[in-house]
């Protein structure tokens, strides 16, 4: 097991075992939805906590804005595309999935928005919340997953 | 030194030796060698060299007075005496790797450096591969010319007794990852041959042999080698040489094995930073690193306590990428007993003493154990 995916356990381990074992969730209001266009990204206060929120091609998700890596604000980095280069792009440099992938402005490590996992290293992934519309009104759960 | 004492502590177990050194003087080689580059070789077998250092051949460019009080230099000649000495050293199989044309990636003549190559493949073969003799052969690649490298590789494929492709590492440049030796790689993948990389200490304005600045050679040894892994790993990881042949297997010799955890942790770190740079790298390069690569023992670290060598051993794999090595006849040479000494248990020390190698490079199980094992039954 690599030092990085044990940081990525503590660090998952800090984050959610005291709220998520000891209450339900707890929604609470961000804003309304027209202020997370299809593209955007914003970092919210959430409790206690920071979330970014992103609007991923009209789905929304949250993440808590702690890299799992050295603990930076990973939410406010850039959002990109994803790099590939394999067998089934002949070996060439291929960007895909654009907009759907989160760059740490700390260490560069990149997370896929919509699963959380770092690209680089595939145990090792940011914790999301639940994210939902209601009436107008973007909310995010935190505690209880 | 009798056979018996030397094997006490590998009794019972296969004893491959990853890196033992043939004589390949130039005079040895001319009669293998094309015209008109046969005349260069006959020519430089007629002028005093020292030590894996001919101008022309193996320019190392030794600045360095010799040592006072003088230094082992030990060669040897035939294969008669390379079994001979192999075995009582306790070695079942040796795997035979140039002397001085370790410098060979140095020759700047392309013409003369493929004919050069292709007689020492012809020479090595002819001579020194002998069924039943226990001594296997590596291929040696002609960084000057991929072309002409791969008809080489797909010559000696299949030829009884050639079990690798060597790669001349010292001052070779590019370094092996560049992309103008993927054919190079790509035959090797093709005919299930491991690669091997051995450099040795050298001087030259290639990356990383710009050793000129250090007084003596201890300073250029501790360097030379380690360095010239270390760059060749990275120049092999950088452009995704094990992902882009993942059925290449890659052998690190004569550099130890103490470098390669802290380079391996350093490209996992960087992987994670860099990674839309070498996108084809989908695992950590550790990860690719303890699938295709392998790490010969010698110069083996001698730590205080030598539950620290296995300890580090055991970062990048430990006895499943471990192979041992002894670098006979060289000043520096490893005794399989070095290895004895080690706390491991007695499979990992199988392991790493043979049986590794005997499925990388696909050699019989020696006579000296199926006999023995057919005995009490």
């Amino acid at each position: 097991m690599s030092d990085n995916h044990e940081v990525a356990e503590r660090a998952a381990e800090a984050e959610t075992k005291a709220p998520r074992s000891a209450r339900a969730p707890v929604e609470y209001p961000v804003g309304s939805a027209s202020e997370f266009p299809p593209g955007s990204h914003k970092i919210v206060q959430v409790g206690t906590q920071e979330v970014g929120v992103f609007n991923v091609n009209g789905d929304l998700h949250a993440l808590i804005n702690v890299c799992p890596h050295q603990y930076g604000p990973v939410c406010a980095g850039r959002v990109g595309g994803e790099m590939r280069c394999n067998a089934s792009t002949d070996w060439k440099f291929h960007w895909s999935r654009d907009g759907e992938i989160l760059i740490c402005p700390w260490h560069g490590h990149e997370f896929d928005l919509v699963t959380g996992r770092c690209l680089a290293l595939k145990e090792m992934r940011l914790r999301k919340c639940k994210v939902n519309v209601v009436d107008g009104e973007v909310r995010v759960s935190l505690g209880g997953g | 030194m009798s056979v018996q004492t030397n094997r006490a502590a590998t009794d019972g177990m296969v004893v491959v030796d990853c890196d033992v050194h043939l004589n390949d003087l130039p005079q040895y080689i001319a009669p293998y060698c094309e015209m008109p580059w046969r005349k260069s070789l006959e020519l430089l077998g007629s002028i005093p060299q020292r030590y894996l250092d001919i101008p022309g051949y193996c320019p190392a460019l030794v600045a360095t007075p010799p040592l006072p009080g003088g230094h082992a230099s030990r060669s040897v000649d035939t294969p008669q005496a390379m079994r001979n000495e192999l075995s009582a050293l306790g070695v079942d199989y040796g795997i035979l790797l140039p002397d001085y044309l370790l410098g060979f990636a140095l020759l700047s003549n392309i013409e003369y450096a493929t004919a050069l190559s292709r007689a020492y493949n012809r020479w090595m073969v002819a001579e020194w591969l002998r069924e039943g003799n226990g001594l296997y052969g590596a291929v040696m690649a002609c960084p000057q010319n991929p072309e002409e490298t791969v008809r080489e590789i797909e010559r000696y494929a299949g030829t009884p007794g050639v079990v690798a492709v060597y790669l001349p590492t010292a001052g070779v440049d590019p370094l092996w990852g560049h992309r103008r030796y993927d054919r190079i790689l790509a035959a090797a993948e093709a005919a299930e041959l491991p690669v091997m990389l051995h450099s040795v200490t050298v001087t030259s304005p290639a990356f990383p042999t710009q050793i000129n600045q250090f007084e003596n050679h201890f300073g250029k040894q501790i360097i030379g080698h380690t360095f010239a892994m270390m760059a060749n790993l990275a120049s092999l990881m950088h452009t995704g040489v094990p992902a882009r042949y993942p059925k290449l297997q890659i052998v690190f010799t004569e550099a130890g094995v103490g470098w390669v955890p802290g380079m391996m942790w350093r490209m996992d770190r960087y992987h994670q930073e860099f990674r839309r740079q070498v996108p084809f790298l989908e695992e950590r390069p550790s990860d690719y690193m303890k699938r295709q690569m392998w790490f010969a023992t010698q110069p083996v670290e001698e730590p205080v306590n030598p539950k620290y060598l296995v300890e580090t051993m055991e970062h990048y794999g430990g006895a499943d990428r471990t192979l041992f090595a002894s670098d006979w006849p060289h000043h520096d040479f490893d005794h399989p007993r070095c290895l004895a000494r080690l706390p491991l248990t007695q499979e990992q020390r199988r392991k790493i003493m043979g049986e590794n190698a005997l499925s990388l490079f696909k050699l019989p199980i020696p006579e000296r154990l199926t006999k023995k094992e057919k005995q009490p039954a």
